[in-house]
């Protein structure tokens, strides 16, 4: 299926030119200022970073949760697509499969940098101990990363240049490689319902543990709650799914129009706002018996001096709950609205919440800690300020996602494959 | 469902019927939901196995100090540092001023709790943290990746990040002792390891931990108030088990949080514990 594919260009004046070469221009300086930053980080260590003994994650941990959160709709999808057969979904879930890849393998990258030792990335996979958390995410985030790979692999050989090259024509061993890739495209595509299993199933378990993560984190108090798990899962399908129907619209709106209805995105951004009406109706409660249940000494002074610092107050009642509510109602209702333009302002919020829900689990508690003191325990501030490598390392990881999603936009076709 | 892929034409267009969900795709999905969360408590089961190993050992060597002789001279950092060959940014040992509820000024000197049932040990994801039959906490440094996980799970901040090359010499040494153990490469977690080092060869040349200086770690030795009394908490004879017998409340610090450490303090007098 041949699909037009229409750029947006940019007017000034009365000229108008294709800013395409210049975004990606762009892109490649964030990914030249990722590697001055990871140059700094391999070289010298970590001691270039603002993390400390009392901070010991920061902005990395923060963007490598969150890349992989968003990166939720792939499995989402893979039911819808896969198990519940539910076909009209077929090219946003191809869509959804593409996310999940960029945001699991930015996750991966980005961890490299966080590791002491980046040289023994490879260490949980076989030195096992199954009873940590981090072990079973590794293993997860490792095979899930290569259950969407095989996804992948069907969605970039529909590319023409897999069968139309010439040098298919021209040499032998070209055609045979591209006929090898076809092939193992096909059989891909065709055990797609194993993998969707597959990828729900470890998706469920990475999601969550990535919660359980903080959750078993008993001496750091308030945040840690043993409801993280269910949370992390919930607003991963939320953030996720509106960061998929936010890219779909740029994708199959605005540069392949008609190519997906527009009421099958409106039910994209329905499925979204449905989990995030979930995800606040699980954290109220949360909220409510973390205050009113816990009579623990130590959490309660900690739950009291959070309480009184400003960004805590702010980001939970207007991040958290705001800013997720309002879209959760109105994403709910698409169908009625049917404004495109509306319903993508608001998806951006459901992400924005996704990010900030863990930023603040991973700063919260680990900022308040408590003093040893057996008889007059205290609460201290500690303080953590993410220097320019920091921020270097994170342009280029986000680089990397915002390239290989922009090439695949400009240049996959996302259409049906012709059996 | 493998009929339904050898024919994919067949699948309709219609929007009407597509969205039916079929009974076995219903019993997947269901099957999935339910067994995610049943593998994910078989893996995250506290009481498995091979972590409580110990509590089978011989020894199991633990710390008392005595609150009420401390008077904060920082002489067990210092020689913490000396043996460990630390540079003056890395602490395994660390003194501090707490108040009680009398409002009266103490010192607290923190070592590793060495816990029976350790945070840090559970979340390592390469078991390069891990506890000894004799109950110590240790590192195994060839195995870290430097996740630092253990140190946002150990609830008393003593696990110290290894966060630049260190090639110097600790300006400890030689006042306070000379470096015995092997340097750490960059970027991996370091902590109190009750100088295990000691205690290994000790025991090899029939010594006795927490009787002969020797075999017992640095800090214990170099105090010159007699605060910190060390010894086999399995032994009834050992000088720390003899203390325990008699003092009536010793205190384990963050007791509410079930770590069980291996550290005793014997309160301030007029604390009541």
């Amino acid at each position: 299926m041949e699909t037009n594919i229409y750029v947006p260009k940019i007017q000034i004046g009365s000229r108008k030119f294709d800013f395409f070469l210049y975004w990606i221009g762009l892109l490649v300086l964030g990914l030249l200022i990722g590697a001055v930053g990871a140059y700094q980080v391999l070289t010298y260590g970590l001691q270039v970073t603002g993390l400390s003994n009392q901070v010991p994650w920061g902005l990395w941990i923060v963007i490598d949760l969150s890349a992989i959160a968003l990166g939720g709709s792939a499995f989402v999808f893979g039911v819808i697509v896969y198990l519940l057969k539910i076909k009209r979904y077929e090219v946003v879930g191809r869509l959804a499969v593409l996310i999940g890849f960029l945001g699991y393998s930015a996750a991966g990258l980005i961890l490299f940098f966080d590791l002491g030792q980046p040289l023994r990335f490879w260490h949980p996979v076989v030195f096992w101990q199954t009873h940590s958390l981090l072990w079973e995410i590794t293993m997860c985030v490792v095979l899930y990363l290569s259950v969407l790979l095989a996804e992948l692999l069907p969605i970039v050989v529909e590319h023409p240049v897999f069968r139309e090259h010439p040098w298919i024509a021209r040499y032998p061993f070209a055609a045979w490689l591209a006929k090898t890739i076809e092939d193992l495209s096909h059989f891909l595509h065709k055990i797609g319902p194993a993998l969707a299993v597959i990828g729900l199933s470890l998706s469920l378990l990475h999601q969550a543990s990535l919660g359980a993560t903080y959750g078993v984190l008993s001496g750091r108090g308030l945040w840690f709650s043993p409801t993280a798990p269910i949370l992390f899962v919930t607003s991963a399908m939320a953030g996720g799914t509106a960061l998929l129907f936010v890219l779909s619209v740029v994708v199959f709106r605005v540069m392949r129009p008609g190519m997906v209805k527009d009421n099958v995105l409106l039910e994209v951004a329905r499925i979204s706002g449905g989990f995030a009406l979930l995800c606040i109706y699980i954290r109220l409660w949360d909220w409510a018996v973390t205050n009113y249940y816990s009579f623990d000494k130590e959490v309660a002074l900690q739950t009291e001096l959070l309480n009184t610092i400003a960004p805590y107050t702010s980001s939970f009642w207007i991040g958290q709950i705001l800013f997720a509510l309002i879209p959760g109602f109105v994403l709910f209702n698409a169908h009625r609205i049917k404004n495109i333009k509306v319903v993508t302002l608001f998806a951006l919020l459901p992400v924005f919440c996704t990010i900030l829900l863990r930023w603040s689990y991973n700063f919260s508690g680990l900022v308040a800690s408590i003093t040893y003191d057996p008889f007059t325990p205290t609460v201290v501030l500690n303080s953590y300020t993410p220097t320019w490598q920091e921020w270097a390392v994170a342009i280029g990881v986000i680089s990397y996602w915002l390239m290989g999603f922009s090439l695949a936009a400009r240049f996959l076709p996302f259409g049906k494959v012709e059996e | 469902m493998a009929e339904e892929m050898k024919h994919p034409e067949k699948e309709t267009e219609i929007h009407g019927a597509d969205s039916q969900i079929s009974r076995r795709a219903f019993l997947a999905v269901g099957g999935v939901l339910l067994g995610a969360p049943a593998l994910s408590l078989a893996f995250s089961h506290p009481l498995a196995a091979d972590e409580n190993q110990h509590e089978a050992g011989a020894h199991s060597w633990g710390m008392v100090i005595d609150i009420n002789l401390c008077i904060g001279c920082n002489y067990c950092t210092y020689a913490c540092q000396a043996v460990n060959n630390l540079e003056d940014d890395m602490l395994y040992n660390i003194v501090t001023t707490e108040t009680t509820e009398n409002g009266e000024e103490f010192f607290l000197s923190r070592p590793c709790m060495h816990c029976n049932n350790p945070p840090c040990v559970h979340v390592c994801p390469v078991k390069a943290t891990y506890i000894r039959p004799d109950g110590i906490i240790t590192m195994d440094y060839d195995l870290c990746i430097g996740c630092r996980y253990c140190e946002v799970a150990c609830p008393y901040d003593v696990r110290v990040f290894n966060w630049r090359k260190h090639t110097g010499i600790s300006p400890k040494v030689p006042a306070f002792g000379s470096p015995e153990v092997a340097p750490r490469p960059r970027g991996v977690m370091e902590k109190c390891t009750f100088c295990e080092h000691r205690i290994d060869i000790g025991m090899e040349r029939n010594l006795i931990p927490g009787v002969d200086p020797a075999a017992t770690p640095a800090c214990v030795i170099a105090c010159p108030t007699g605060a910190r009394i060390f010894g086999d908490l399995k032994d009834p004879l050992s000088p720390a088990s003899k203390i325990l017998a008699v003092e009536k409340n010793p205190i384990q610090l963050r007791s509410d949080l079930s770590t069980d450490p291996k550290v005793f303090y014997i309160p301030p007098k007029g604390t009541g514990g």
